[in-house]
């Protein structure tokens, strides 16, 4: 499956940087994925890094929406450094995309 | 769906994830607790919350704050937002709407603030559930949402 680049938004504002990011994905639960006779997929991992070190990371289940919205924040002095965003689904799709601290 | 191939879904699944590379080198949650998310204990929130925390004793606290509509008319895009003061190391979301109950675990990082949104799917009026982990202690905040109109179809 080809996979769609995640909308990402990242802003740092007196020491916190505040990040939004949509990832492209149908996100399709066990149920969901039955009734469209298609296979059940969804991102059970995202994680986001600045030089290297972590500042999101989750594992997730099924029931995010599709097109999954998270936004988060974590301090330090980030503007200009490269956010880095990286989603696994079910399947080990992987996708990692980047983006400019504003 | 029956239980015996939601099941036998399930361990396909598990063999799946251990063949994946762990690559990154944070925890996975679905990776360590993998019980938590699928499987017999997954069904209700207390089951998963023994999976992932080792206990379901959790303290209701005001520190732990969730945003939740009271109201959700369409349950495929529940928002929702967790913040709090506390110097937590994880964060878990979960529900009783869909037939499993875990949604999202958060991790921490040293530099993180716990101020996280994300919007979910609800099949049915349930109860958001979130807990914050702090040293050994668990801090909890519910709020039930009403569903108007199912978000997994149902």
């Amino acid at each position: 499956m080809a996979t769609k680049k995640s909308r990402i938004k990242a802003k740092e504002k007196k020491g916190v940087t505040t990040a939004k990011i949509m990832a492209k994905h149908e996100m399709l639960s066990y149920d969901e994925a039955k009734r469209a006779k298609k296979e059940a997929n969804f991102i059970t991992y995202m994680v986001a890094k600045v030089d290297g070190v972590v500042v999101y990371e989750s594992s997730t289940s099924q029931f995010l929406s599709k097109n999954p919205f998270v936004s988060f924040k974590f301090k330090g002095e980030n503007k200009g450094k490269e956010l880095e965003f990286t989603w696994i689904d079910l399947k080990g799709n992987k996708r990692t995309d980047k983006k400019k601290i504003k | 769906m029956n239980r015996r191939k939601f099941l036998g879904l399930g361990l396909g699944l598990g063999a799946a994830a251990i063949l994946t590379p762990a690559t990154l080198s944070a925890t996975n949650f679905r990776e360590t607790n993998k019980s938590a998310f699928e499987g017999p204990k997954s069904h209700t929130v207390n089951d998963a919350m023994t999976e992932l925390f080792g206990t379901s004793t959790t303290t209701d606290s005001k520190e732990v704050k969730l945003k939740a509509p009271a109201i959700a008319e369409n349950g495929a895009v529940v928002p929702l937002a967790i913040s709090s003061k506390l110097n937590g190391s994880t964060v878990a979301v979960f529900q009783d709407a869909n037939p499993e109950s875990l949604v999202s675990v958060y991790t921490v990082p040293a530099n993180g603030i716990i101020d996280y949104k994300l919007r979910i799917k609800m099949a049915k009026t349930g109860t958001v559930t979130v807990v914050i982990k702090e040293g050994d202690k668990l801090y909890s905040a519910s709020q039930l949402v009403k569903v108007t109109a199912g978000g997994c179809g149902g």
